[in-house]
């Protein structure tokens, strides 16, 4: 600990700290543009000088040491006409006439700062210089007319998220940010994972979705987890009169501090699939609107009961509603099929492996953000639960070393330092060569290097995905965790949807397999089925659908009723960590519709089926791949 | 405009000042021998404007630069990334509204256009007022403030551009 004064108080602060950080530990506001808590300090816009004992000069107080006996001022005339210097050079840098500008009013840090500072105007008039506005990317839109220069993006592009997409060409005052080799920000290798959109201080970067359709001063927040998948990041769900404007990143949250990618930030925003809003039954061979008391009738007559009767819900919802749902098909209707859409593939021999251990083998996600040697076994981070792969790309610049093993075209081989064929159904021969590379060499020079690579590294993680789980009998599974124990790597399992764990504790990841069934019940929520499953479900007579939305499914059930999507309804998502999170609701639910959970209870009433509301015992009492932390 | 913005407070306003002149009222410019506050709203954009600026600062002991417009060039500096030329041609010739007998007005009795600049640019200015419009609020504030003798603050929430 040293000891320092800032404003005359006298504070403790920890060494290594900032003075920028150590003023705000003491709650003394310092203003800045350049600096943000997520990135790397930078230095680069000096608003946030300070006045330091003996120094000649004013300090920026983001890069500055904090060290012992050091008597800082944050308010003297001599900071606060800097400030305004520093501001009004901001200003005519570029065109800041803020009457039109998007984020004016409220959504702007440089506006804001000078606010602050009591700025009715400033004393230079920029140098008139337009710029071009790239409108390319189908998500933002880049102006450099309004951009600072702060580097803000460019460094979380590349710190945060490991991309590099954005760079600056020229310099001074003709700097241009641009992506890659300053092509179309739309043709670029950008992945629109939207940190730079949502770091960006000022009007330089524009969200397309939101613009012009709330301020920070006109919306609600929502901050709950992301359910696109099992990652689950923390996410801020703005609305404003019941409309969703956009979804932001919490920088807050441990987990994904701030990030998240398309899927979770800007995909659920683009869905416009048919809305269900009243139930449907068939008659007569087709499907008629119907009252929930007409539906209610058509299921008690043909939903049947015991082994005739398949029972199918996403692990998109909730674990309230999948431990309902378990509660009502598997033990009160006693049905042949209990399942998920996912069917077990990302975690059932794993779960089994943990059931036979007896304990947890897998590791919390936090592992990836700190290892120096991956590798990653049928799965490709930059597809799929990406922001894990964000953790894994952005360390390859220090120096971490990537082997990915795949089959198939893998996005996360690109970084790879060594690329390994795995195909499916050929993971015991796999690993018992990559275990035997750990112990002696087999004569196979890449299994060799990658297997050296591995077993020097300090911190090796190994990484694996569904592909990995689906094939992976119990001696692959052996194996790979003998090769953990030699190489001393963690185990990082990152399963499916947002509930796949919770799912799989529930027990329910069984395969579908369609024989003979009678009727089934397929939960839908707002997943979009698979044709594989349409076809499947052909053969079934009866058909129920809880959906919020239209489908080739729905088309072909005999009753559809109108479920809640993702913003209308609360719940508990268990993420590949065996973190407990909580999704919040963001808007009404509409008229004639209700929740899974409502439905389902609905429809035990119609049955006169008890039902068990405890849903935390069933999801924790199996033993877990990865130790289960409520949140 | 935005002044009447302040709707029948605009009375009391009138109860508490010797009101010499306005664009609408017999009397356009303020008398000779000086006035206490001037105030000018939109920016300087051709030689008129600058005239009317010059008088103005030489006629008003306290000078008051109300909206966007005046305190920083506002919408219409937008051509100044143009050019003045160019934003003639546009308005007057290429606009889609236009026939094709379009052109750009060349009387000598036409004022001279120039690069718009904020009022501070061309005289100096006591008071900034910004504001896309100016609230009518912070309009009222400052000039009961101005009338009373005192100097309105223009900060906090009495302060915002747009
Ligand atoms: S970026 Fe900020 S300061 Fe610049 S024009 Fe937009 S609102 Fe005004
Ligand atoms: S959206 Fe993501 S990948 Fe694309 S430029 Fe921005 S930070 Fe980089
Ligand atoms: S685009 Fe935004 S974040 Fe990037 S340098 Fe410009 S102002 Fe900073
Ligand atoms: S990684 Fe997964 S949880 Fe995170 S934002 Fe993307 S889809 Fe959502
Ligand atoms: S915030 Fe410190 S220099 Fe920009």
């Amino acid at each position: 600990m040293i000891k320092l004064t800032i404003d005359g108080k006298e504070i403790e602060a920890q060494e290594g700290t900032t003075v920028l950080e150590a003023a705000e530990a003491a709650g003394v506001f310092v203003p800045t543009l350049c600096h943000h808590p997520q990135l790397t300090p930078y230095g680069g816009c000096r608003l946030c000088m300070v006045e330091v004992e003996g120094a000649g000069t004013l300090q920026p107080s983001c890069t500055l040491p904090a060290t012992n006996g050091m008597a800082v001022k944050t308010n003297t005339q001599k900071v606060l006409d800097a400030r305004k210097f520093v501001l009004t050079l901001i200003f005519s840098e570029r065109n800041h006439f803020c009457m039109y500008c998007q984020v004016s009013g409220g959504d702007c840090e440089l506006q804001n700062r000078a606010y602050d500072e009591g700025m009715t105007h400033w004393d230079l008039q920029p140098n008139w210089q337009p710029f071009e506005v790239d409108a390319s990317h189908p998500f933002m839109v880049l102006d450099n007319n309004r951009c600072i220069l702060c580097r803000r993006c460019v460094r979380a592009c590349g710190e945060l998220v490991g991309n590099y997409t954005l760079g600056f060409e020229e310099r001074g005052a003709d700097s241009l940010l641009v992506a890659d080799y300053n092509v179309p920000f739309g043709e670029s290798s950008c992945i629109s994972c939207g940190t730079c959109v949502q770091i960006c201080p000022t009007g330089a970067i524009i969200d397309r979705q939101s613009a012009y359709q709330g301020k920070e001063t006109e919306v609600d927040h929502h901050i709950g987890v992301c359910v696109e998948c099992s990652v689950g990041c923390q996410r801020d769900v703005l609305t404003r009169d019941n409309r969703l404007i956009r979804i932001e990143g919490e920088w807050d949250a441990v987990l994904n501090h701030g990030l998240l990618c398309d899927k979770g930030r800007f995909l659920p925003l683009e869905d416009d699939r048919a809305r269900l809003l009243t139930p449907l039954v068939r008659k007569d061979g087709s499907l008629k609107a119907a009252t929930w008391d007409d539906a209610m009738k058509a299921i008690a007559e043909g939903l049947g009961k015991g082994k005739g009767l398949a029972a199918i819900a996403s692990t998109r919802l909730p674990i309230e509603d999948l431990a309902l749902f378990k509660s009502v098909f598997a033990d009160a209707l006693q049905a042949g099929l209990v399942t998920t859409l996912e069917e077990g593939k990302a975690t059932a021999s794993l779960a089994k492996m943990a059931e036979k251990l007896g304990k947890p083998f897998e590791s919390n996600l936090d592992v990836l953000k700190d290892t120096d040697a991956v590798l990653s076994l049928e799965l490709d981070l930059v597809d799929e639960h990406q922001v894990a792969g964000f953790f894994v790309k952005r360390q390859i610049a220090d120096g971490t070393k990537l082997v990915v093993a795949d089959g198939k075209g893998n996005k996360l081989a690109e970084n790879a330092s060594f690329k390994l064929d795995l195909k499916a159904g050929d993971e015991n021969a796999f690993l018992a060569k990559l275990y035997e590379a750990t112990q002696n060499e087999t004569g196979d020079e890449d299994f060799d290097k990658a297997a050296k690579l591995l077993k020097n590294a300090k911190k090796p993680v190994i990484v694996y995905g569904e592909g990995f789980a689906a094939h992976a009998d119990e001696k692959a599974l052996e194996t790979l965790l003998e090769i953990s124990e030699s190489l001393g790597a963690e185990l990082v399992g990152v399963k499916g949807n947002a509930n796949s764990m919770a799912a799989s504790q529930l027990g329910l990841e069984a395969p579908i397999k369609v024989n003979g069934h009678k009727s089934a019940f397929v939960m839908l929520g707002d997943e979009e089925p698979s044709q594989k499953l349409v076809k499947q479900l052909e053969e079934v007579p009866f058909v129920v659908a809880l959906s919020a939305y239209g489908s080739q499914l729905t088309g072909n059930a005999d009753v559809v009723l109108p479920v809640t999507m993702w913003a209308e309804q609360s719940g508990t998502y268990m993420n590949m960590d065996g973190r407990m999170q909580k999704a919040v609701q963001a808007l009404e639910i509409p008229e004639g519709v209700l929740t899974s959970r409502e439905t389902l209870l609905k429809i035990s009433e119609s049955l006169s089926i008890e039902t068990d509301a405890d849903w935390k015992t069933k999801v924790t009492s199996r033993t877990p791949t990865v130790e289960i932390k409520e949140v | 405009m935005s002044l009447l913005d302040i709707d029948e407070r605009i009375l009391q306003v009138v109860e508490l000042v010797d009101l010499r002149a306005t664009p609408i009222t017999d009397l356009k410019e303020p008398d000779e021998d000086g006035v206490t506050v001037g105030i000018l709203e939109g920016g300087i954009n051709n030689t008129y404007n600058e005239e009317i600026a010059k008088k103005m600062r030489e006629r008003c002991k306290i000078l008051v630069a109300l909206g966007d417009c005046a305190v920083f060039g506002g919408v219409p500096a937008m051509r100044n990334f143009v050019g003045a030329d160019a934003a003639l041609q546009r308005a007057y010739v290429e606009a889609e509204s236009n026939d094709s007998e379009g052109k750009i007005p060349s009387s000598p009795e036409l004022a001279q256009m120039t690069r718009v600049r904020a009022v501070s640019e061309v005289v100096p200015v006591d008071l900034f007022i910004p504001g896309c419009p100016p609230d009518a609020d912070v309009i009222f504030y400052a000039l009961v403030e101005l009338a009373q003798g005192r100097i309105p603050e223009i900060k906090n929430k009495n302060l915002h551009w747009h």
